[in-house]
């Protein structure tokens, strides 16, 4: 049993705030991502699971030991560091076997525990090698081998790819994710890639401002994200967002934004949009939910600026309801800059949001 | 720019300006090696300059030095070198371990305890020398260490004034070396006699004059480390923390290691100061733990101004510090000092 409670828990760095109460738990087993724009106290919640920062107040357990005062090397954690961390004067083999060289582990057991992680890791070859012989990706490897050794409770990773690049990183992960399967052993990794928390995580925390935003599995937090803060965050491209307000029109409940914008509401969504007529709300829709318009979905008017073909699609970049909107064409749709197009928005995957508080409608 | 790309004249006046420098930086040594080969006569008859043409070498003034007619030139070059290691090697490891702590770790010192140690230090002794009828010595260890424990004691309440941190702490080492040697080589050298009334001889004695030593090259060292410690990546030790590596295997397993190219160079600076100092040597030693410099300054007391033999001295102190310079110039080329943290 190795679950992660922080209940809560609060960080300050002198007079600042940097962390407010927060509570997490984290199930044992589990592969929780902490997510979220940088300073937002993905690091600073990270450390203090690690012990490396002590909470200024609150309580944080693992498993059912409370660590809250504990030091570093007792709470039976392993971290892996950005930029990888490794003792520069030691060999691939050394570095991975120090720790429990220092426990005064038999040697023979070392050299099997190493041996085993190399295995795993691909690291065979270079076992005698230092680590300034080695490319950022067997670094890293190597790091997650030193922490994989201790057979921790807890692997903390602290945004471990973000020294790779884009190829290796994508390999990674899923190395990671192997990893993660094989050991069975609970995992908290702190990326501000939102695609790397999306792929990896059994549950995404979104942080901002050391507040959680919201904590879910990928797909519901890209299917229902709680507020605009979270919907703004996950998804690339991100979601379009159009200011207006619910009004009552001809056939029924519309959005209506500047511009002319005017989309009505479907009707399995009036019942539950209805108390909400004649505030000021937020219509939010992913660029992959828009379409040119064609059928009977509601659509608004797109005055291009610019496209970017990607291949399978074709970006439209421009203005709709007095807002920065991207809609995603086909790839063989002929549109260009200084073009107005029609297009359709996919009814079912409209958000709402109310503007006060940014808190999303219910559906 | 570099001299390869001048051209015509400029290039010519370049080179010229260059080995004139070098003419005028390498003549002295030469005129000691050449005088240390000369005989009396040779010396005193007016200036001579190219062996074999201008006089005739002879041996006179090495022989006289290695055979000991001059002092005891074995037993002080050995005198030097072991207090010059064990001096260079002690402060650069107690140096370290300071300058580590300096760097890692927050300290805070109240103004107030230290002004609680100055006064009480002063205040004490004055009161037992003149008023209780202490001995001096006595006197100054009692003040001390009611001094020390005071403001250690004081340390631990929450006294009013400014908090001085850890980048006072330092300054307050590196400012030792800023008042005059010769103040403190003679306090120094009253204390040290005083312990000797007590018993504990130190005048003239290897740890007399190494701890005279160490005291004074911890500054540098503190200073120079602080740097080095500083550059290192925290994350290393962090994860060493992590992995349950206690504090000191951390110090010396890890962060020793990865800042050897430091350590060499301030354990080369240190031993270069404690091989060249000469006041503190000529306070605190009279005969058995003298050093090469004084050896070297008392070649002209002791006889007269003789130039041969002061410059058979001078030599044997010199080449110790030319080959480590030498040494210290491979290992800087060698990257050793730069690349070795990565
Ligand atoms: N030692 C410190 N002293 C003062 N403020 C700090 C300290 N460490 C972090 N902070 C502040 O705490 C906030 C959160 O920092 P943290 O490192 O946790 O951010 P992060 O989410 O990891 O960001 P990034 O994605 O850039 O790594 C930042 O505003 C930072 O300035
Ligand atoms: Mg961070």
């Amino acid at each position: 049993m190795s679950q992660v409670r922080l209940q809560q828990v609060t960080k300050s760095f002198g007079s600042v705030t940097v962390i407010p109460p927060l509570d997490l738990t984290i199930a044992d087993k589990e592969f929780v991502v902490l997510v979220g724009p940088s300073g937002c106290g993905k690091t600073t919640t990270l450390r203090m699971i690690a012990g490396l920062e002590q909470a200024t107040s609150g309580e944080i357990r693992i498993g059912d030991r409370d660590v809250t005062a504990l030091r570093p090397g007792l709470r039976n954690c392993s971290m892996v560091f950005q930029n990888y961390a490794l003792y520069p004067h030691m060999t691939v083999a050394e570095n991975i076997g120090y720790g429990m060289k220092v426990r005064g582990t038999p040697k023979a057991e070392i050299d099997k525990a190493v041996t085993e992680a190399a295995r795993i890791l691909n690291l065979g070859a270079y076992l005698a090698r230092k680590p300034s012989a080695l490319s950022g990706g067997q670094r890293q490897r190597v790091a997650i081998g030193r922490a994989i050794v201790r057979q921790p409770d807890v692997f903390l990773f602290d945004e471990p790819l973000s020294n790779l690049d884009a190829k290796l990183r994508i390999e990674m992960r899923t190395e990671i994710k192997l990893l993660h399967r094989r050991l069975q052993t609970t995992v908290v990794y702190v990326t501000h890639d939102q695609v790397e928390a999306m792929t990896m995580a059994d549950r995404v925390v979104v942080m901002n401002q050391g507040r959680i935003e919201q904590a879910a599995d990928p797909i519901t937090l890209y299917e229902s994200p709680r507020n605009l803060f979270v919907a703004a965050f996950i998804g690339a491209p991100s979601m379009n967002f159009i200011e207006g307000s619910l009004d009552q029109g001809d056939g029924g409940p519309v959005f209506r934004g500047q511009d002319g914008v005017s989309v009505p509401i479907p009707a399995e969504r009036v019942s539950a949009l209805s108390p909400y007529a004649g505030q000021a709300v937020i219509l939010g829709i992913r660029p992959e939910h828009t379409a040119p318009a064609s059928g009977s979905d509601p659509s608004i008017k797109l005055k291009v600026t610019d496209i970017e073909p990607l291949g399978p699609h074709t970006l439209a970049i421009g203005k709709a309801g007095g807002a920065a909107f991207t809609a995603q064409m086909p790839a063989n749709t002929r549109v260009g800059p200084d073009d107005s197009v029609d297009v359709q928005l996919d009814a079912q995957k409209m958000h709402f949001f109310l503007k006060s508080n940014g808190e999303a409608l219910p559906r | 720019m570099s001299v390869r790309t001048l051209e015509g004249n400029a290039r010519f006046w370049a080179l010229a300006a260059c080995l004139f420098w070098l003419a005028f930086t390498l003549f002295p040594l030469y005129w000691v090696v050449i005088t240390s080969f000369k005989s009396p006569l040779g010396v005193v008859g007016g200036p001579t300059y190219i062996p074999f043409v201008d006089f005739e070498p002879t041996l006179t003034a090495w022989s006289e030095l290695l055979s000991g007619q001059r002092g005891q030139f074995f037993s002080t070059f050995i005198a030097s070198t072991i207090i010059g290691l064990s001096a260079a090697f002690l402060a650069t490891a107690i140096g370290s371990m300071a300058a580590y702590a300096l760097v890692r770790f927050t300290f805070e010192v109240r103004l107030l305890s230290a002004v609680i140690f100055v006064v009480i230090a002063f205040g004490g002794y004055l009161l037992c020398r003149h008023y209780l009828g202490v001995g001096q010595a006595t006197s100054l260890i009692y003040a001390f260490i009611a001094a020390l424990a005071l403001s250690i004691i004081s340390s631990r309440f929450k006294l009013p004034g400014p908090v001085l941190g850890n980048d006072d702490i330092v300054f307050w080492f590196v400012s030792q070396r800023m008042f005059p040697p010769i103040v403190a080589a003679f306090a120094l050298y009253l204390m040290y006699t005083e312990m000797g009334k007590l018993g504990f001889k130190l005048v003239d004695t290897y740890w007399g004059l190494t701890f005279a030593y160490i005291a004074f090259s911890l500054p540098i060292v503190i200073w120079l480390m602080r740097d080095f410690f500083a550059a290192l990546p925290i994350e290393v030790e962090e994860a060493a923390m992590v992995d349950n590596v206690p504090t000191w295997r951390i110090f010396f397993g890890i962060v020793l290691p990865m800042s050897k190219p430091g350590l060499i160079a301030t354990f080369m600076i240190t031993l270069a100061f404690v091989w060249n100092e000469f006041l503190f040597a000529l306070f605190l030693t009279n005969s058995k733990w003298q050093t090469l410099p004084i050896l070297v300054a008392g070649q002209n007391s002791q006889r007269g101004d003789e130039w041969w033999s002061i410059s058979a001295a001078a030599l044997v102190a010199i080449i110790p510090m030319v080959v480590m310079a030498g040494l210290l110039s491979r290992l800087m080329r060698s990257g050793l000092l730069l690349g070795a943290i990565k």
